[in-house]
């Protein structure tokens, strides 16, 4: 079965910047994500105790490659400075590349 | 009136013994804690049941009583706001985004402690107006629509002579001054970021807008009064059971969470300072003697000017951390959501309100209720 090249950007940021992430997101045309709430240990300290507002969200979200530098752009541009936020970039293949272009 | 016996009926309640269980389960890192959609649910279900109240008490004493007292609110928490601003940025040397966060979370008020609030004088067997709640609706998003309208503007001002300065550089730059290149590109890259985002203002105040007025809290609280206005004592009949016999029990399990939430914030306050630690003390006991002198004046009864005095000096911790991530990401959270959590909101549940009480009981001339309680 022939798949194609395309990529994996996984965001872990804190709950309440994910719409900003989503938004970054649509305004580069990716049309399709999956989210999820996840705790965890970072910078900020343990993650996903106490309040609601306090969890971390994974965002996945696959790409073209070209699509993909714009948008991490966009993200360390905008959002590094304020938010608990990582991300990275993975190489993965697909079956229907249409989906993802 | 016995001061020792209002301190020790407010210490020995339930809801202060399982705040404190909270506070130690954390400590002794515990296991314990109360299962997330339990813990999102109850202060939803504990604005209902405030709102609920509220309404069915307007619809018995009209609106007319109401609309002094919340003007006066309204007016009292922005000045309020105003002064703990100049406060923090003078005095505490605060850079401006969290001074304004800071000053915002003790003018806005904390639903959680209203509650707290309600059943302190429930235990005292005293009342207090109704439409209290509907002031706690109008007062939620107040504050803070102010502070970040405040913030934003002064931003777009800074921005504004930040660009006349690197015009100016530009300029230098053609007269053929290398030197000019040598702003950090860090700097440069937050510039153009600035300018991109004083573009998006506008849309930035709207989000914040929706933010505050469509935010759960206010959507639910304003919908239950409007609800229980509606249906009346009549037909709260049948909910009764519900929002009003099990109002305290849920309140205390909330408090349980609250406990555990606050204990884990324990060690942030020495990273806060002692600035905001005597901040957190003494801005809400002056905010809330303000509030209960300002209510007695106004002719709340003891109860009422129980409630507005703790409506001033509580500080908000459920709605704070929502709008100011998305309206004010610069301001460190852990400032306002520890102090508020950490410091505020336990000192008002043990200390506060029954000093509270025994000052509105000596300014209504110290033959309120509570004397026939302990007499």
């Amino acid at each position: 079965m022939r798949l194609y090249n395309v990529k994996l950007l996984t965001v872990t940021c804190e709950i309440m910047a994910q719409n900003l992430v989503k938004d970054i997101l649509k305004k580069h045309r990716i049309t399709g994500y999956t989210s999820y709430e996840v705790g965890g240990m970072g910078d900020s300290g343990l993650r996903g105790q106490g309040l609601p507002e306090e969890k971390n969200v994974k965002i996945e979200a696959v790409m073209t490659e070209e699509s993909a530098e714009r948008v991490v752009e966009e993200i360390s541009r905008t959002m590094f400075s304020d938010y608990a936020i990582i991300f990275y970039l993975g190489d993965v293949r697909v079956a229907r590349m249409e989906k993802f272009t | 009136m016995d001061i020792l016996a209002i301190v020790q009926a407010n210490l020995l309640t339930p809801i202060v013994l399982f705040f404190l269980l909270g506070v130690i389960a954390a400590r002794i890192k515990s296991d314990l804690r109360i299962p997330d959609a339990i813990s999102s649910m109850l202060p939803i279900y504990l604005l209902a049941a405030i709102g609920l109240h509220g309404g069915i008490e307007m619809r018995r004493t009209g609106f007319e009583a109401m609309i002094l007292p919340m003007v006066v609110a309204i007016a009292l928490s922005l000045a309020l706001t105003l002064y703990h601003y100049q406060i923090l940025r003078r005095l505490g040397r605060f850079n401006i985004f969290d001074s304004y966060a800071l000053a915002s979370t003790y003018g806005a008020v904390g639903a959680v402690t209203f509650s707290v609030g309600l059943s302190f004088l429930q235990s005292q067997n005293i009342q207090s107006e109704g439409y209290m709640a509907a002031i706690l609706a109008v007062l939620e998003p107040v504050s803070f629509i102010m502070s970040i309208f405040l913030v934003n503007s002064a931003v777009s001002k800074n921005l504004k002579k930040k660009e006349e300065q690197v015009a100016i550089s530009d300029k230098k730059m053609i007269k053929g001054q290398a030197s000019a290149v040598a702003l950090p590109p860090s700097a440069l890259a937050s510039e153009g970021n600035g300018v991109e985002k004083s573009g998006a203002r506008k849309d930035s105040m709207r989000a914040v807008l929706h933010e505050t007025l469509a935010g759960k809290s206010i959507v639910i609280l304003l919908g239950s009064i409007m609800i229980g206005y509606a249906i009346g004592e009549h037909g709260f009949g049948s909910i009764k059971i519900v929002f009003e016999d099990l109002f305290f029990g849920a309140l205390v399990i909330f408090l349980l969470e609250m406990g555990v939430v606050a204990g884990q914030r324990l060690g942030d306050i020495r990273k806060v300072g002692p600035f905001v630690v005597v901040f957190a003390i003494v801005i809400p006991t002056l905010n809330g003697t303000i509030g209960v002198a300002v209510s007695t004046y106004l002719g709340l009864s003891i109860g009422g000017a129980v409630m507005f005095g703790t409506l001033m000096g509580s500080a908000s911790f459920i709605a704070a951390p929502a709008i100011f991530r998305t309206a004010m990401p610069k301001a460190n959270p852990s400032l306002y959501l520890t102090s508020a959590l950490g410091i505020t909101f336990p000192y008002i549940v043990i200390a506060l309100l029954p000093v509270l009480l025994i000052l509105s009981t000596f300014l209504h001339g110290g033959e309120g209720p509570a004397t026939g309680l302990f007499g």
